[in-house]
């Protein structure tokens, strides 16, 4: 560069300074008042998003974050944790969440990698809008976001045959029973809806259910499994 | 000897931090107080073994900063990553700011957030109530112990006091000294007959749970 053109360029008085954001560079450094976020220079492959945890997780994936913040605001802090992801992080952060997301809340394209998790897991899918090609039949779909916040709450909220969501991770059972199982929290959050559930959880599920003498049990409707009162003619697979 | 609690205060304002620093030493807390998000980092990564704050209290504004080589966020991130059993309080003058909160939420998914427009003493008071909370029959007493009421016999352990800030929610410890020391406060608390009690979800993960009846926990398949 010229040392001509250079001369319009803002020069403070000391390297020291410009670092500081004082002298004529001080509005390319940033102003250095109270009120000014100065939280850009996160390094994103660092995120507290991005932070492998067994906690109960909501995964929000929108382009701006808008409805991450609502979704918030309507999930107790006990239930779930909220993961605000854009669509090219949701996949990495949906691996994040051990063993996988409790829910994933959605206005935005997904990738393959995530249209694969919500079709392979048990995890409960609610869309604003109309959902995005590749993810399975059993995605809530909202018009309205009052709709889907509301739909949101009362799902953290579930209580099937006195069993609810126990804070952070699991299920409490009706007689106070902690039984730590990411699939009954998906079934409970699905009820009265169905679920995929693999073979080995819906066995599993059935057994404590029974044991601790749950009045409802896991039921296959089709490739699905639903949480139904316990009979006689309840046929388990 | 005691070993009181540390509390890491990012504040680039020298006045406020002073005050806050004052407030937490008056409680008998130990600050670990920093004016630059890099000090803050520097202060984590030198107390990285001998201790782990029970509290952090960050201002995500830091345009008064002597070093701005590092920001708010990146401090943030380093506490959701490696200081998950850290309460975390972000306050600002523009948290009714969508992308604000994104960028707060995104860095630390759990962190509370204050607004620093109520004032100084708005957030003490917020931070006095988490600390100075009750949980079924037991308080904390100084920043230090926690008390059993009914007998006012004390247990000493900051992963105690950790887990009564953070009631209700669960408590991810961080090495086996920390699981042994929350299971010895477990059992305390049976032989005190408690109305609180430890309650499991595994992986170091623990809460308190304010019932009576005892919880069998049944493993699970995920």
């Amino acid at each position: 560069m010229s040392v001509w053109a250079a001369l319009d360029a803002p020069c403070p008085p000391t390297i020291h300074e410009a670092d500081r954001g004082h002298g004529p560079s001080r509005p390319s450094a940033s102003i250095g008042a109270e009120g000014l976020h100065v939280g850009e220079t996160v390094n994103t492959s660092m995120l507290g998003v991005l932070a492998p945890d067994r906690i109960r997780s909501v995964v929000v994936v929108s382009d701006d974050g808008e409805l991450a913040v609502a979704v918030r605001e309507v999930v107790p802090p006990e239930i779930a944790v909220v993961r605000d992801a854009r669509p090219d992080d949701a996949a990495a952060i949906a691996a994040a969440c051990l063993p996988w997301p409790w829910m994933v809340v959605g206005a935005a394209a997904v990738s393959r990698e995530m249209a694969t998790v919500l079709r392979e897991r048990p995890v409960l899918a609610l869309w604003l809008g109309s959902p995005p090609p590749g993810l399975p039949d059993t995605v809530r779909r909202f018009d309205r976001p009052a709709a889907l916040l509301d739909s949101v709450a009362a799902t953290c909220n579930a209580e099937v045959g006195g069993m609810r969501l126990a804070p952070g991770s699991g299920v409490e059972l009706h007689d106070g029973t902690l039984f730590r199982g990411a699939s009954l929290e998906a079934l409970i959050g699905a009820h009265p809806g169905s679920i995929a559930l693999s073979s080995r959880a819906f066995r599993t599920i059935s057994d404590v259910l029974a044991r601790h003498d749950v009045a409802w049990t896991p039921a296959r409707e089709g490739a699905l499994v639903t949480l139904a009162r316990a009979t006689a003619m309840t046929v388990r697979s | 000897m005691r070993a009181n609690p540390e509390v890491l205060i990012l504040e680039d304002d020298a006045e406020t931090l002073d005050e806050l620093q004052t407030h937490f030493t008056r409680k008998r807390f130990h600050p670990l107080a920093a004016r630059s998000a890099s000090r803050a980092l520097s202060l984590l990564e030198h107390n990285r073994y001998s201790s782990r704050p029970v509290l952090a209290i960050v201002d995500w504004d830091l345009g008064k900063a002597p070093d701005r080589s590092a920001s708010s966020g990146d401090v943030l991130s380093r506490l959701a990553r490696e200081l998950r059993e850290c309460a975390v309080i972000v306050y600002s003058q523009n948290i009714d700011a969508f992308n604000v909160r994104n960028q707060i939420q995104r860095s630390h998914p759990r962190a509370l957030l204050h607004d620093k427009r109520d004032g100084d003493a708005s957030l003490l008071e917020r931070v006095d109530r988490m600390l100075d909370r009750s949980v079924g029959d037991l308080r904390i007493h100084d920043g230090t112990v926690v008390v059993h009421a009914p007998s006012l016999d004390q247990h000493h352990h900051r992963e105690a006091i950790r887990l009564v800030v953070h009631h209700p929610d669960i408590v991810t410890f961080h090495s086996d000294t920390a699981t042994k020391a929350v299971r010895r406060f477990g059992e305390w608390l049976a032989a005190h007959e408690s109305t609180v009690r430890l309650v499991s979800h595994g992986n170091r993960k623990y809460r308190l749970a304010v019932t009576v009846p005892q919880t069998p926990v049944s493993p699970g398949t995920d």
